[in-house]
């Protein structure tokens, strides 16, 4: 069943709620000093603090031991599965960086555990259910903790990921920029149909098992897709798509770089961890005015 | 400077002396625990085409461990097999791909990952340095074992061909690969990518990227304990035990891999004991190992190896 995407009629009303029930909670962060992460380098800390629910959620947060700061922010929104590493070596060196684990990944998983697959589908039968409406809201509040902290410097932060990383643009436009790679949530009902690798194998899955909930579904989707959030990023972005004969080709993300309000730069991937790695490093060596980036010695040369 | 050959780097792992009875003794270990299987039925994940089931069954220390096993509804047994290992961070594979190609498929989920981590969980990052100073503690002890178990199980199942299974993974499913294929030798094929736990004390030198960061962290904090680290690691380092491999292997690294470095990963393939092996290196890729591309060369090497499945009347478990 291939179902079309609108954005509901009640769209900003979902999510001013959301925004209400996080301004009625503080962030309440706490920091722990994690010496076996931490190095000449940079300073590693357990961050804790709370989102809707309430949940407490947990993150990696590193300040560069060079200078008093603030430094130059780099958020990292998390990818679909249980670990989120600890930032790279490199990137921890020259900015404050958040690695967010949001509910149900490891150490933000008291008292929701993810499933994976399951988690794509958690609540989905109604947009207020969904587990992703949390998700977002952990994300937004990763961003709060951020603004709270003097070692950020709130008018240099750049975010990176997937289809969060361009919602919590939209939804907290102090980013500044948006390192984006869509895989998760943009046209998910529709494009579902047109694979069967997970995570959007998910999808199929349940409207296999459930058919009389496709609908809904795609209803609750409607929500989610950062197709509807693309008229609210106005910073600068970098749009990572596929190749022609990918699934997400640039032609099939064409209206979502259309949509998105500031300037875009796409950018093919290569299929390659270091020739894209080393492509997204430079972005954010240029976006916050270094002439040089640091790199693995492995992507040197 | 440029950076030196990375296949002239060699290795600085030794084998322990009795390297063959520590893993020796604990096999028997393991081997007098049954496996006491369950299949369980996953409706919501199954298709018209492919039956998914969830496994459990019993390791080391008590421990139940999970797995996914998916099988081709229209199959005639015995079917050729693919077990895929899964790596470090990533969730376990649920290979309804493979099955929708004819081939019995098995996702494992050794000791601390989703599903297999109710008893023992040490975490992301945590599980590379967990009782790290003593072999008979250490973490992988279990997590191998568990992994060895999945071929043990397939062996016990009816709709399996025991001379046809192959492994594959990359990163930690490369060395889990690179493992089994070195201590069942059943496994008729082997398809590895980007091996991890290979050379992991020179990966420790060359990297500082996670998961072998892990590492670095762990000795700086405490230097002392270092001699202690590199004799349980001997123990557990894949490369004590590939040159046991007699099956066609093929394994796949990237030149400007910054997780696993192509210099362990062309030492490890060096030791590898069959002939029947190819190393494909792609300059110009990372840890993905050009997974992207290399995709087609691993599903050729399973069909020449594993052969096809032959039409005939469906059975069940």
């Amino acid at each position: 069943m291939i179902l079309s995407s609108e954005r509901p009629a009640d769209f900003d009303a979902y999510w001013s709620a959301v925004e209400d029930e996080l301004a009625e909670l503080p962030v309440a962060a706490e920091l722990t000093h994690l010496p076996l992460q931490s190095n000449e380098h940079s300073t590693v800390y357990a961050a804790r603090f709370t989102g809707i629910g309430p949940y407490r959620l947990f993150g990696w947060f590193s300040v560069p031991t060079n200078g008093d700061g603030p430094f130059p922010t780099v958020y990292q929104l998390p990818g679909y599965g249980s670990v989120v590493h600890v930032p790279a070596y490199e990137l921890r060196q020259r900015y404050a960086v958040l690695a967010l684990r949001h509910r149900g990944q490891r150490l933000s998983d008291k008292p929701y555990a993810a499933s994976y697959p399951g988690l794509l589908t958690d609540g989905i039968d109604d947009p207020a259910t969904y587990i992703y409406r949390g998700i977002v809201a952990d994300c937004l509040r990763g961003m709060d903790f951020l603004l709270s902290r003097p070692e950020v410097d709130a008018s240099r932060i750049a975010l990176t990921g997937n289809d969060l990383a361009l919602i919590t643009a939209a939804l907290r436009p102090q980013a500044n920029a948006l390192h984006c790679s869509p895989s998760l949530l943009y046209n998910a009902a529709s494009l579902a149909p047109k694979t069967s690798a997970y995570p959007l194998e998910e999808l199929n899955d349940y409207t296999r098992a459930y058919p009389d909930r496709a609908a809904a579904l795609a209803h609750t989707l409607d929500y989610f897709n950062p197709l509807h959030f693309a008229d609210q990023v106005r910073c600068k972005t970098l749009l990572v798509t596929g190749n022609d004969r990918d699934f997400l080709s640039p032609a099939v993300l064409q209206p979502l770089t259309d949509s998105l309000a500031g300037p875009v730069t796409p950018y093919v991937s290569a299929h390659s961890s270091y020739r894209d790695g080393v492509q997204q490093a430079e972005w954010l060596s240029s976006h916050f005015g270094y002439s040089d980036t640091l790199l693995p010695a492995q992507w040197q040369g | 400077m440029p950076r030196p050959n990375p296949a002239d780097y060699g290795t600085s792992v030794t084998k322990p002396a009795d390297f063959d009875d520590f893993w020796a003794a604990i096999e028997a270990q393991a081997a007098a625990i049954p496996l006491n299987a369950t299949i369980t039925p996953v409706h919501l994940r199954s298709t018209p085409d492919v039956e998914v089931f969830e496994v459990h069954y019993d390791s080391l220390d008590g421990l139940r461990i999970a797995g996914w096993y998916c099988l081709p509804r229209q199959r005639s047994g015995p079917l050729p097999t693919i077990v895929v290992f899964p790596g470090y961070v990533s969730e376990p594979t649920l290979p309804k791909n493979l099955a929708a190609q004819g081939y019995a498929a098995f996702g494992a989920a050794p000791r601390g990952k989703l599903r297999s981590n109710a008893q023992y969980n040490p975490g992301y990052p945590g599980l590379l340095v967990h009782n790290i100073l003593d072999r008979n503690t250490y973490g992988y002890r279990g997590f191998y074992v568990d992994a060895l178990r999945v071929i043990d199980f397939l062996d016990a199942q009816p709709e399996i061909d025991s001379q046809r299974i192959g492994v594959t993974g990359g990163s930690q499913g490369g060395a889990l690969t690179l493992l089994a294929a070195a201590m069942r030798p059943q496994i008729a094929a082997a398809a590895a990518g980007a091996p991890y736990l290979a050379g992991m004390m020179d990966a420790a030198v060359l990297t500082h990227t996670t998961p072998y960061e892990e590492l670095v962290e762990y000795l700086r904090l405490y230097p002392e304990r270092e001699q202690q680290v590199r004799e349980t690691l001997a123990y557990f380092d894949i490369h004590n035990f590939v040159e046991r491999i007699r099956c066609p292997i093929i394994v796949h690294i990237g030149l400007q891999d910054d997780v696993c470095p192509a210099e362990t990963g062309y030492a490890v393939y060096e030791r590898i004991g069959t002939e029947q092996k190819k190393l494909y290196a792609y300059d110009g890729y990372g840890h993905d190992s050009n997974g992207y591309g290399h995709g087609a060369v691993i599903d050729a090497f399973f069909r020449e190896h594993l052969g096809q499945q032959l039409a005939g009347s469906p059975t069940s478990i």
